[in-house]
């Protein structure tokens, strides 16, 4: 079902211009390894929020994290021989503004069908700010269901809302990088993912 | 809502009593079948069962002026009102206005003495409070009556031909609420969900203070959100062929270090036409009472932000509507609207009124 999400993007966009896109999309298992390693992407469109997350993650000691940080993608061709495997994609999203999710939506493109099992995670800012309108997080609920992808809800503007998101993330860096012996992401992500109620597009009156 | 819902948990399933409200039932029934068991732990499944209706009716020029006296109307047009929802009131009786004016004299003068600041000139100024009905602003049967409320300042040397002007003045209103809920309310309890409230400092903490020692209500500030806001835009646009609504403006403000504030004007004609191609799919069924989806309005919005990038490259989805204003009306995100024209006066409070249920923690 996720796979077939992308690919039918892929199809519509006409054939030659799915083969560029296929050159550029990000592959989770081209790559081997590194030795208690772990890599993290976090990808913002607003740029702000990713690097506090990432003096925090760096400073985890039983192993060593390495965070990139992104706009968007596609990622630039240049670095794509030095780049590490990517064992995580996190898609941080502020929900006050439209323009984050329009963002991150158009990032999933380039992102190869295989991340999608576990390798891929919603972060989402914000959301108890009172001008988000509902309907904006009932879509990025709606993405994240159909994707089978943990949805989370962070705090940043405080020390502590940057720590507790920074352990939830490593919990689940950990799992995808494979560090956790018994767990892979697949299967943490059958037990995460998000959920939408099935009433979700109903009107509360009428 | 909350309570009634843990109501209805404990009582047994097939007693009568719940038969009424079955179709919220069915929304916690529902949830729960379709969500495995760790998630109904500490879940509150009222807020997400929680939506604006997706599609709403074109509205008409409501023959409102034959309803509603002409002063009574001129009461409530041209003035910016600031809009709070209000929880149901208990045991508020339309039949005894005068003496809820003279208690809220009372309660005024009181806090004066205490020494609670009401910003009026003169500290020697008693109030006069008038209750007052407007009948006949009301959508469907159930609705309470609306109330309004003006506060005059009564100087002790009055002169004969000063025309008395409110200092203050309000109104609680109720248009086309949800039918179920006000069925469901116990008896004694009357829903008047949206406050508007002219904007006089002291006095309008004053007001809420006694009606929430009167009534047993809860106040609380009510903003108009983004979707509200371009229902707002799309509403007001349609009604441009019967009256024409003269220019579409809208204000953005952007998030860039020092703060970018846009103002977007649309003329009256171009708005139209972008409107009426994105609503001509849907005229295939063409009768009196179109309705209009979600859909449309969010396009129109796109059309009217693709526009703006195309010429100058900002995409305004960054940033945030904050007032939308048309010649029928202006409303502001921070909850603020004013009323120009009386025709379609309805249409918008019967979309506010929605936002103060929506937004009531009961």
């Amino acid at each position: 079902m996720s796979r077939g999400f992308v690919y039918n993007i892929l199809f519509r966009t006409g054939i030659v211009l799915s083969v560029y896109i296929r050159m550029s999309l990000l592959k989770p298992f081209s790559k081997l390894p590194g030795l208690n390693a772990a890599n993290i992407l976090l990808v913002e469109c607003e740029e702000q929020f990713q690097k506090s997350l990432a003096d925090a993650l760096v400073e985890e000691t039983a192993v060593t994290v390495y965070v990139r940080l992104a706009k968007s993608l596609p990622l630039p061709k240049e670095n794509e021989e030095s780049r590490p495997r990517i064992d995580l994609v996190v898609f941080i999203i502020n929900l006050t503004s439209e323009l984050s999710f329009q963002s991150a939506e158009a990032s999933l493109k380039y992102l190869d069908p295989g991340y999608l099992l576990g390798k891929v995670c919603f972060m989402v800012t914000n959301a108890r700010n009172a001008s988000v309108p509902t309907e904006r997080l009932d879509a990025v609920r709606k993405l994240a269901a159909a994707l089978h992808c943990p949805l989370l809800f962070a705090e940043d503007q405080t020390p502590d809302g940057v720590t507790y998101a920074t352990k939830r993330l490593l919990s689940i860096l950990k799992v995808s990088a494979g560090l956790v012996p018994m767990a892979t992401a697949l299967y943490l992500s059958s037990l995460t993912s998000c959920t939408v109620p099935p009433d979700i597009d109903q009107p509360s009156f009428d | 809502m909350e309570q009634h819902h843990n109501s209805e948990t404990r009582t047994p399933l097939n007693s009568v009593a719940v038969q009424r409200r079955s179709k919220t039932k069915s929304y916690r029934l529902s949830y729960r079948s379709g969500i495995g068991a760790a998630s109904r732990l500490g879940f509150t499944p009222g807020l997400t069962a929680r939506r604006l209706n997706t599609s709403r009716k074109a509205p008409k020029s409501n023959n409102i002026t034959e309803k509603v006296t002409k002063e009574q109307l001129a009461l409530l047009v041209k003035t910016e009102w600031k809009l709070s929802y209000v929880t149901p009131l208990y045991q508020f009786r339309h039949t005894q206005l005068k003496s809820y004016s003279r208690q809220l004299s009372a309660f005024i003068a009181a806090e004066k003495q205490q020494g609670l600041a009401v910003d009026v000139e003169g500290t020697q100024n008693r109030f006069r409070v008038s209750f007052s009905l407007v009948q006949e602003m009301t959508e469907s049967v159930d609705d309470a009556v609306t109330v309004f409320i003006q506060i005059h300042s009564k100087p002790l040397i009055v002169r004969q031909d000063e025309p008395q002007r409110p200092v203050w003045s309000g109104w609680l209103t109720c248009i086309n609420g949800n039918l179920e809920y006000l069925r469901s309310l116990p008896k004694d309890f009357i829903c008047l969900p949206l406050f508007c409230s002219s904007e006089a400092g002291g006095l309008t903490s004053v007001v809420k203070s006694w009606f929430q020692q009167s009534f047993d209500c809860c106040f609380g500030p009510l903003e108009i959100s983004h979707t509200s806001l371009q229902w707002l835009m799309a509403l007001w646009t349609n009604c441009h062929p019967e009256s024409s609504i003269r220019q579409l403006k809208m204000i953005w403000t952007l998030p860039v270090e020092p703060q970018l504030q846009v103002t977007y004007t649309v003329n009256a004609e171009d708005a139209w036409q972008l409107w009426s191609s994105v609503r001509k799919e849907n005229t295939a069924a063409a009768g009196e009472e179109n309705s209009i989806d979600i859909e449309e309005v969010t396009s129109f919005m796109q059309g009217l932000k693709g526009h703006f990038f195309r010429h100058f490259r900002l995409d305004l989805s960054a940033g945030r509507l904050d007032e939308v204003s048309t010649a029928l009306g202006s409303a502001k995100h921070s909850g603020r609207i004013k009323f120009s024209n009386s025709k379609y006066m309805i249409t918008t409070l019967m979309l506010l009124t929605e936002c103060a249920l929506l937004k009531m923690p009961i």
